[in-house]
């Protein structure tokens, strides 16, 4: 299962903890110049994680033979 | 031949062979024409002049010694300023890269200079090939050479690409495509974009983008000339672990003109209904056309393209910040904010979602297969708007509102995703002037029923021999 997202909205807290956890130390600012950018990517992955994929094998390569 | 300048990679191949004109001349027009209108165009970074008039006078001794010739020899070209070139600085489009001059070529620069092309300079691109409108703050806009009142957008990431090939500053180009970059401003520009099967054609030595989802190819004005370039290029490279074994066959062979009972399937849904009135009109009466000529035309949806967007968004920017996280630490006030911004994004998708996208992407694959099992090509808008205004931000689409950057990648990244072949070609102009593009996506590996197909249309309608009046 995937980490569930209950919603779209993020507060700076939470921004600063996601991007310590990827390894950036962002100012403030900087966070909240990217959180509708955050938001509307969350909307997407929350899209993402209600696709059916059933047991379909993640892509990695296409077949080059 | 007056104006040498529009004349195609093939028609300058001939001309040079039969020592109509020399390699000499043919470099120094494409130059003239570079320094009269570049100034405006901005399409290149780097300009090659020494370089070139260099390698041309050799390309004229070599012919008057009657040495073997290849199939591009004394023909210009430019190059995405993404490919590596030994000796003469690949930035990226970046200024974090300003200075760095690889030691070697990348392989496909190699194998266009074995074939006997020449290089006029490096062109210009969005910062590290992120993003479709064709905007650089470090290099400056490229313009679109359609509209000589009006700046508009070129569309990218192969920005000056579009701009040089369109407008008669170089004959042909290569661009590189991970979400439509090569597509995108071939639709915009009103030229010919090939974005090959994934594993065509060998990445070494390009910068990436999306490791998974970047692809190269040529942007030319005719799909002759693309068959040319890609004949030239593709094949098996061991510096690439993607690089496919398939042997490449002669693709100028291919293009016999003859469309008679070749099914197209003609995208309905997501592509058609989602296009601008005037992109959808263009591209049904494209369809009418091939039909006419002999083509099996029907309607297919894709269902599962709609998941495309958040797909993308999950691999490439994944990718994309795996690639630059360690400059975005050192150098990020160097970079151009939006790619700054991009790339922080893709700091909070997770790897679980990285997989997930990764299995929405083989759905993807699966639903154009399919569509494939029964038909030669699939037929689509390459994009659903004409070029916009540098300061447009919001479309209006045949299914609703849509911001410009989302509606430019909305109808290519499917099949960066699938890795199906595809490409572009001007379909018709609006009533402004400005050209509409369509694309032709093909079965894997299947490049010459995909050329075929394009080739047949262009002997068909003469949208690609308009050209573009420049200020």
């Amino acid at each position: 299962m995937l980490p569930a997202m209950t919603s779209h909205s993020i507060d700076l807290d939470t921004l600063r903890h996601g991007a310590r956890l990827a390894g950036f130390s962002w100012s403030d600012a900087e966070l909240e110049e990217i959180r509708p950018q955050v938001e509307a990517a969350l909307r997407l992955l929350r899209a993402l994680e209600a696709i059916p994929v059933g047991d379909v094998e993640p892509t990695t390569h296409y077949r080059t033979v | 031949m007056a104006d040498l300048f529009w004349a195609s990679m093939t028609e300058l191949a001939g001309l040079i062979a039969t020592k109509a004109v020399s390699p000499v001349e043919v470099v120094r027009v494409h130059l003239d024409r570079i320094a009269a209108h570049d100034e405006g165009l901005r399409s290149y970074v780097t300009i090659c002049a020494d370089g070139a008039m260099a390698t041309a006078r050799e390309a004229e001794a070599a012919l008057m010694a009657g040495r073997p010739l290849g199939p591009l020899h004394g023909v210009p070209y430019g190059l995405k300023d993404l490919y590596d070139t030994a000796g003469i600085a690949t930035t990226g489009g970046s200024k974090i890269f300003a200075d760095r001059v690889p030691s070697t070529d990348a392989t496909v620069t190699r194998r266009l200079a074995d074939a006997g092309a020449i290089l006029l300079g490096k062109l210009n691109m969005v910062e590290f090939a992120y993003g479709p409108e064709g905007l650089n703050p470090h290099y400056g806009h490229a313009r679109n050479p359609w509209d000589a009142a009006t700046h508009r957008l070129t569309g990218g990431s192969s920005s000056g690409s579009g701009a040089a090939v369109a407008a008669g500053l170089a004959p042909g180009a290569l661009g590189s495509d991970t979400g439509g970059s090569i597509r995108i401003p071939a639709s915009l520009c009103g030229i010919t974009g090939l974005k090959p099967t994934y594993g065509r054609v060998s990445r070494a030595g390009v910068l990436p983008l999306a490791w998974s989802m970047d692809h190269v190819g040529p942007m030319t004005r005719t799909v002759a000339d693309a068959a040319v370039m890609l004949t030239a290029m593709a094949g098996y490279d061991p510096a690439d672990a993607s690089s496919s074994v398939l042997p490449v066959p002669d693709y100028r062979g291919a293009l016999t003109g003859d469309v008679k009972g070749l099914r197209i399937g003609l995208l309905r849904g997501f592509f058609l209904d989602g296009a601008t009135s005037k992109v959808r009109d263009a591209v049904e009466a494209a369809a009418r056309t091939l039909a006419s000529a002999g083509a099996v035309v029907d309607e297919v949806s894709l269902a599962q393209v709609t998941n495309a967007s958040a797909a993308s968004l999950a691999i490439v920017g994944s990718e994309a910040l795996a690639y630059h996280a360690e400059t975005l630490r050192a150098r990020a006030a160097d970079y151009d904010p939006e790619v700054a911004r991009r790339l922080r994004v893709a700091a909070f998708v997770g790897g679980a979602h990285y997989v997930r996208a990764q299995q929405v992407r083989a759905l993807i694959r699966q639903d154009v297969d399919a569509a494939l099992a029964r038909r030669d090509v699939l037929l689509a808008p390459t994009t659903p708007i004409v070029a916009p205004a540098l300061d447009e931000r919001q479309v209006t689409l045949g299914d609703g509102p849509s911001a410009v950057r989302a509606a430019l990648i909305r109808f290519t990244q499917p099949f960066n995703l699938s890795g199906h072949p595809a490409c572009s070609v001007p379909c018709g102009f609006t009533a402004g002037g400005l050209p509409v593009g369509m694309q032709f996506v093909g079965r894997p590996f299947d490049e010459a029923t995909v050329l075929r197909a394009a080739d047949a249309f262009q002997r068909l309608t003469d949208f690609h021999a308009r050209r573009p009046v420049l200020a």
